[in-house]
């Protein structure tokens, strides 16, 4: 209340005490308000990353962050060179070219860069007897691999074989060796090159 | 006070969000940070710096170096290039991809920056090319032919390279001031500062940013001398000198293996020599251990491979501790 309300007003009578009643907003504080909020959203939704701890500026967001990852170069044969390195080099050298009277070479190999079914079979229970690779007799035991690999290391191992040292066979998918895995069910008697050569 | 408990829980909400929004959300979004993968070969990332790096973390917080150099490199946005590695054998296609796709010229930074930043009008992409610019471009591999792409369109021009038989990648490039400053490749990160503590990324740039003054300025002799004699390797430095983490002291039997090599004006009269105190070593190991360039998934980019060498490659620091037309302190 201010002071000159108080002091008596000679022409007009009293006036009632001012009372504080509700009084709406004013529209255009309300739609500026709603400006605010609808811009801060859209600030939020473009530049918080929704809190994604990987989302650093000038990313937006994590699917954003994924499309920029450098692609592996096509193919990424590392994990097939990984597990070559540890279980088949042993014998196949790591060049593949095999070692004499220990195991015949993968590079050029047809039963390399045939058909995916025959090769696949060999890892799994192995393959003993004589065999011929590159016009050249060999007669030893490859031993069955299938319990120590899963799918997904036969699968890179293999598709490392075939497009590693001038090989350029197709891929093969963990997929394919499932199915194989499949559909020799509990075998453990190693192939004979002939039973093999029957399969296309 | 009729309002004592709506004031009382007024003031602490409004204390309880501030503290929820600096410390719990941080906390809980970086507070349990490990050790990652870098992108190229899966090393691990961050190691620990040396123990003489270590303490030379405490000089540099001790000294307030922290006041007047930051150590974090900011990024305004990341672009594509397309790399072309390998022509392969059918050449004409190649040479018709290139022209198909209007390769050319190098983008300037600032071209980069508008396409980064996506302000103002896309840098045109049809630069003078010509069938026979596209044979040069091959004989000069790998090239960048195009640059200053979105990753879409980097992944499509990669993809009609390959079609004609050519070897062709998309690279990341980060881009922003800082990068063209050459203060770092990419962003700094959480990651970056995994072992600091305290981790001192700055709020001034009084002077450079040191993120990765390590692979800038990768010999500690040169630091020692730049501590101790700033502006006379650096013109425009407004450092001040560091000369008391340094002792002059007279030329016993054999001049210390460790003596700084001045240049003739502030070399010390005959008999005497400068030499680093052990806080100076420490310091001129932590900042030779900066560097935080190693692509991660956080912060992509793509590095050259191996074939160029990289930039950490250690310089003989023999070679380089000779300041020019000095004579050696004796």
């Amino acid at each position: 209340m201010s002071p000159e309300a108080s002091e008596p007003a000679p022409t007009t009578p009293e006036r009632a005490e001012p009372k504080a009643g509700p009084r709406a907003v004013p529209v255009f504080l309300l739609i500026l308000l709603l400006g605010i909020v609808y811009g801060g959203m859209i600030y939020f939704d473009r530049a918080s990353g929704w809190f994604d701890p990987q989302v650093y500026a000038p990313y937006h967001s994590a699917s954003e962050l994924a499309l920029y990852q450098p692609p592996t170069g096509g193919l990424d044969l590392s994990r097939g060179k990984t597990v070559y390195d540890n279980i088949c080099a042993l014998c196949h050298n790591t060049d593949g070219t095999g070692k004499p009277n220990q195991a015949p070479p993968f590079v050029g190999s047809d039963w390399v860069l045939g058909s995916p079914n025959r090769m696949i079979r060999i890892p799994l229970v192995g393959l003993a007897g004589s065999v011929m690779v590159k016009d050249q007799q060999w007669n030893l035991a490859m031993p069955a691999m299938g319990a120590a690999l899963s799918d997904d290391d036969l699968a890179a191992v293999l598709s490392y074989i075939r497009q590693s040292w001038g090989n350029k066979a197709s891929v093969i998918t963990p997929e394919q060796v499932k199915a194989v895995r499949a559909e020799i069910g509990n075998r453990t008697q190693p192939w004979s090159a002939q039973e093999l050569e029957a399969i296309h | 006070m009729n309002y004592g408990p709506l004031l009382f829980l007024a003031a602490f909400f409004a204390l309880a969000s501030s503290w929820c929004g600096f410390v719990l959300a941080p906390q809980l979004q970086v507070g349990r940070l490990q050790q990652t993968n870098t992108l190229s070969g899966g090393a691990t990332y961050p190691v620990a710096r040396s123990g003489l790096a270590q303490q030379g973390l405490q000089v540099y917080r001790a000294n307030g170096c922290a006041a007047c150099h930051s150590q974090q490199v900011r990024q305004s946005g990341t672009v594509c290039d397309v790399m072309l590695t390998e022509a392969g054998t059918n050449e004409l296609a190649v040479i018709s991809a290139l022209l198909r796709l209007k390769c050319g010229s190098p983008l300037t930074e600032t071209e980069r920056q508008a396409v980064s930043t996506g302000a103002g009008e896309r840098a045109p992409p049809v630069m003078v090319f010509t069938e026979q610019d596209a044979r040069g471009m091959l004989t000069r591999l790998p090239q960048r032919v195009r640059q200053g792409l979105t990753k879409p369109e980097a992944d499509a021009a990669v993809k009609e390279l390959t079609a004609a038989g050519a070897k062709a990648q998309t690279w990341i490039v980060p881009v922003g001031p800082d990068i063209a400053r050459g203060w770092g490749r990419r962003r700094t990160v959480a990651e970056d500062f995994l072992f600091d503590y305290p981790v001192m990324p700055g709020e001034q740039r009084v002077g450079p940013d040191l993120a990765n003054v390590g692979v800038r300025l990768p010999d500690p002799n040169w630091h020692l001398r730049h501590l101790y004699a700033p502006g006379t390797y650096e013109k425009a430095s407004t450092m001040p000198p560091y000369r008391f983490l340094f002792e002059k002291r007279k030329v016993r039997q054999e001049p210390s293996p460790d003596a700084l090599v001045l240049p003739p004006e502030l070399a010390p009269e005959p008999g005497y020599e400068i030499v680093p105190k052990p806080a100076a070593i420490a310091l001129a190991a932590y900042l030779t251990s900066l560097r935080a360039d190693a692509p991660l998934y956080v912060a992509p980019l793509t590095v050259a491979p191996p074939a160029a060498p990289a930039t950490n490659a250690p310089v003989a620091s023999g070679a380089t501790n000779a300041a020019p037309g000095a004579p050696a302190a004796k």
